[in-house]
């Protein structure tokens, strides 16, 4: 048992890949890459009984929840991987984003394409609006913090007359053609190609900032936050950033989906959804986007594929919490390479 | 001398504790001032109250003649006052280079939105972090150690690192809090000569420092603090032949050794 | 907005309030006592105490109980209902030990982030729910009336019943009980050494494992009590049962001062009256906003609550 968990400790895909790809030529890296999104646009099609999942249609299973958590765990982890800052209340941003296509969409008429961008405004301003005051606290008042707003929002959607309270809003209009293809709710793939390229859109966004002048104050701040403050970091400014950047992805991705199911209730948007969002960060690699991003397939897939998974997913993932953070905190794909380690004192080489 | 560094009247107070008592201290551009004192004199107290982290009883700070008194940490750092710790706080999960380019990232202008879309500025001044982190890097003799992740460096190329990161945000006075601590006297002797690289270099340094010997051979003034009071002030061999510090201090260290 | 529902009510609201705030206050206690020791808020303590009210359920449907049968004579009731709180104090007891053997011991020996402590909790206390989830079919589940609920005496429109009387002595004879422990054993003075100083504490040779696993234990009792004494003024729960409470008891725990166990009980008893008087006048869907908002402005306005002693800023 112990020999099983040292092993499952020490792997390290990111390693042998992380090999592979530092010795890859321009080319091979650029055919990778290509491959890689080919290969996703592509899996639609790909609905065989090896991928596919028996118990629901493969190609709604891709839109939802595998594409919806894909975006919602790549704008988590800007915020609780990248930062440190624990959101509890992911899930609403994610209702703002479904609640402005719904309302605006359905009875303004305003298109889809207009609404991600609202979508993901409107969640910006909710979270300079909670984060502003919120984010000068300590991480574990935060966390209840955005729990309740998480929780406020629904409550607020279930008790107001524009969201259709409980009954929620239904007949929300998917966006008019493009090139032929056909956005309804009985074709999923058109949504998830949309939902996909949103997610690619954010990837890229999140690379370039990673690597550079934010990414670094964002990880100061989770490794030490007084300490980047002395370091001349405006932690507040930063940590704001973070937080609504995050929210806007939520929005978006919120957007997004409530076009493809085409009706929405409050209870779509219940705390689980944050802290299943919360698994996919955590189990993928915190502050790794192609960790976050592989743990959120890996999750959502799962309990569709295995149907003793699918009614029992949220024990799982709880479960899966706990033994991460005990044994494997930095998730199946750390974001740091493996390398030399010094003893502290001797200041030896130490094998590992 | 210009006093880039003024501490006046400071008085700190914790609940009951009086950590520090109308002390009044300076440093001026060129020098090496040295703070020593018995533990628990308040030696690190002055640094955090100066850095803002603690907001002072009664009493002024002033950097280049402005107070500073109830602005931000980053923006006091900025403004030229950068500390290394007496416990080391690196950012651990980040590489050597990351750690310092974090400093000299206070220097620059480039915004989240610039960085998104990669403006030329933003560019710049990536690479001129990166150049710069590089060569203090070189100049504290760790740049080997680029690339390696702070928390897995050897203890004494993370206290060399503190220093890296301190100097990259070019600060006006540098605030080493023990840098020397459990260093070997070898090493104490290349960081003595490496502080004072840093001074010629044009820093003005505050030194916290236990080490007489490394204290008495750098420093161009002395500052003494005892229970949160200054005691005495002067050169080097003025404070060595104070009877007052010899009694306060000097004869606990004999003591403790 | 209905004020005079208010006033007409003041009295009757008033007391549940107090009944209410009782609860929250063994509830709260909980998060005191572990926030003291550990510097960390326990997300899984709302678990402990939904644990708690199915333990009294499940022995009321050992004991043969259906609700249907004459109320019980107050001797029995009373022998009844002390079986079922022990128990559930036992049962929940435990379960906060082994929550903190699981979930935080590792993780605090390993000297890890904050962040990583906070998600294994969460972890575990999705890892409860669910499970209470799945094992209760998702249903409301009915405690038996066993007890008369006819009022004893009343003033203005405030009716004394027996459950609400026996709730008040009970938790007030619990929190007496607690003051002895943390001010007369040694354990309970090692809970107060670790929650001042804990480096000293270490020091002065306090074993702080088993202090730690004494203070889950203490909260985890009050808590298991705590649920039975909501089981016989609510008659009923369901798996997500510890959410709503929880919230309440940690906003009454900040708002009193977190660390501070005077302050909890005062902020349970504030919290309990606000939360009456506002269900009547913004209406009982807001009721739940209502305790977000007070728990967002104390953290925000006010974060060492009413009786906390200022939070000192780490030392660098
Ligand atoms: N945050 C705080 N809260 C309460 N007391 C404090 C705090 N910070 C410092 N003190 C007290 O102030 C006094 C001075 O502490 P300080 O750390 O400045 O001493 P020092 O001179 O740096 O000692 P050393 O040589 O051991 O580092 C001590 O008595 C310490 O206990
Ligand atoms: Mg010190």
């Amino acid at each position: 048992m112990s020999s099983i968990k040292i092993a499952f400790s020490k792997f390290n895909l990111r390693d042998s890949f992380g090999a592979w790809w530092e010795n890859a030529t321009k080319k091979q890296r650029i055919a990778f890459r290509v491959l890689l999104i080919g290969f996703f646009y592509a899996l639609p099609f790909l609905d065989n009984p090896i991928l596919g999942t028996p118990e629901t249609n493969f190609q709604s299973v891709l839109f939802y929840p595998l594409a919806v958590y894909v975006a919602m765990a790549v704008g988590l982890n800007i915020v609780v991987g990248k930062s440190g800052i624990l959101d509890l209340g992911y899930v609403a941003f994610f209702a703002i984003g479904a609640y402005t296509h719904a309302i605006l969409g359905t009875f303004y008429g305003v298109s889809l394409w207009f609404n991600i961008i609202l979508g993901a405004a409107f969640a910006m301003i909710a979270g300079v609006i909670l984060g502003l005051p919120a984010l000068r606290l300590r991480g574990d008042y935060l966390a209840i913090i955005t729990l309740g707003f998480g929780e406020i929002v629904r409550i607020v959607a279930l008790n107001l007359e524009i969201t259709g309270g409980a009954a929620g809003i239904a007949g929300i209009p998917a966006p008019p053609n493009i090139f032929n293809v056909t956005f309804d709710v009985l074709d999923p793939k058109p949504h998830y190609w949309l939902m996909l390229t949103f997610i690619m859109l954010v990837v890229w966004m999140y690379i370039r900032l990673g690597k550079r002048r934010p990414g670094r104050a964002w990880e100061a701040i989770r490794e030490d936050e007084d300490v980047a403050e002395f370091m001349g970091v405006e932690t507040t400014k930063y940590k704001l950033w973070a937080f609504i950047l995050g929210g806007a992805i939520g929005g978006g991705a919120g957007a997004i989906y409530s076009s493809q199911v085409a009706s929405i209730l409050p209870d779509y948007f219940t705390l689980n959804v944050s802290i299943l969002v919360l698994a996919c960060v955590v189990f993928g690699g915190m502050g790794n986007i192609w960790g976050v991003v592989a743990g959120a397939i890996l999750l959502e897939y799962l309990p569709e594929k295995l149907r003793f998974l699918s009614e029992t997913r949220i024990l799982f993932f709880g479960l899966l919490m706990v033994v991460m953070m005990n044994i494997r905190p930095d998730g199946l794909f750390p974001r740091k390479k493996r390398e030399k380690v010094y003893d502290k004192v001797t200041g030896q080489e130490i094998s590992r | 001398m210009t006093k880039l560094l003024e501490v006046n009247n400071l008085t700190m107070e914790f609940g009951g504790v009086v950590a520090l008592k109308e002390v009044n201290l300076h440093v001026s551009a060129g020098e090496i001032a040295a703070l020593i004192g018995p533990n628990g004199a308040g030696k690190t107290t002055v640094f955090n109250v100066v850095t803002g982290y603690y907001q002072p009883t009664k009493g002024d700070v002033l950097l280049n003649s402005k107070s500073v008194l109830g602005l931000k940490s980053n923006k006091i750092a900025r403004l030229g006052l950068a500390r290394t710790f007496q416990n080391i706080r690196l950012f651990g999960d980040m590489t050597a280079l990351e750690n310092v380019m974090t400093g000299s990232d206070s220097r620059n202008k480039v915004g989240l939105v610039g960085s998104i879309i990669g403006t030329s500025r933003s560019r710049q001044e990536e690479s001129l972090s990166h150049s710069r982190a590089a060569e203090l890097l070189n100049f504290m003799g760790i740049s080997h150690r680029s690339g390696q992740l702070a928390r897995n460096l050897p203890y004494g190329d993370q206290r060399r690192l503190e220093i890296a990161r301190a100097l990259a945000l070019e600060p006006k006075v540098l605030l080493l809090d023990e840098p020397a601590a459990g260093f070997n006297p070898q090493e104490k002797v290349e960081l003595g000569e490496l502080i004072k690289k840093i001074r010629d270099a044009g820093f003005a340094v505050l030194l916290i420092e236990h080490d007489m010997s490394l204290v008495m051979k750098i420093s161009d003034r002395v500052s003494v603090l005892d229970f949160g009071q200054k005691i005495a002030e002067g050169t080097p061999s003025e404070i060595q032949n104070n009877q007052k510090v010899i009694d306060a201090y000097l004869g606990v260290v004999d003591n403790a050794s | 907005m209905d004020f005079s529902i208010l006033w007409t009510e003041f009295f009757g609201l008033t007391l549940d309030g107090i009944v209410v705030g009782a609860i929250y206050a063994l509830v709260s206690l909980g998060y005191t006592l572990v926030y003291g020791v550990l510097r960390l808020i326990n997300f899984a303590h709302s678990e402990i105490f939904m644990i708690g009210t199915f333990t009294s359920l499940g022995l009321s449907i050992v004991f043969g109980f259906t609700g249907l049968e004459e109320p019980l004579g107050i001797v029995l009731f009373l022998l009844v209902f002390l079986v079922m709180a022990l128990a559930s104090g036992i049962v929940s007891g435990m379960s906060a030990v082994l929550l903190e053997f699981v979930a935080y011991r590792r993780l605090r020996r390993r000297g890890a982030s904050r962040l990583s402590s906070l998600i294994s909790a969460i972890g575990a206390s999705f890892f409860l729910v669910e499970f209470y989830r799945l094992t209760t079919e998702s249903k409301d589940w009915d405690f038996p009336r066993m007890l008369s609920k006819d009022p004893i005496f009343s003033i203005s429109s405030a009716y004394f019943t027996l459950d609400k009387i026996i709730i008040l002595l009970g938790a007030f004879g619990l929190m007496f009980g607690l003051d002895r422990i943390i001010n007369k054993t040694r354990l309970g003075r090692g809970i107060r050494a670790v929650s001042q100083d804990e480096k000293t504490a270490i020091l002065m040779g306090v074993n702080v494992d088993r202090v730690i696993s004494f203070t889950f234990l203490v909260g985890g009792v009050l808590a298991g009590f705590a649920s039975t004494f909501y089981m016989l003024f609510y008659e009923s729960t369901k798996f997500n049962v510890g959410f709503l409470l929880g919230i309440s008891a940690f906003t009454a725990a900040v708002l009193g001062g977190i660390g501070n166990i005077r302050g909890a009980l005062v902020g349970s008893f504030v919290l309990g009256l606000i939360q009456q008087y506002s269900s009547v006048v913004l209406g009982y869907n807001w009721r739940d906003v209502v305790t977000f908002v007070i728990l967002v402005f104390v953290l925000l306005f006010k974060p060492t609550g009413l009786f906390g002693e200022a939070l000192q800023r780490a030392r660098v």
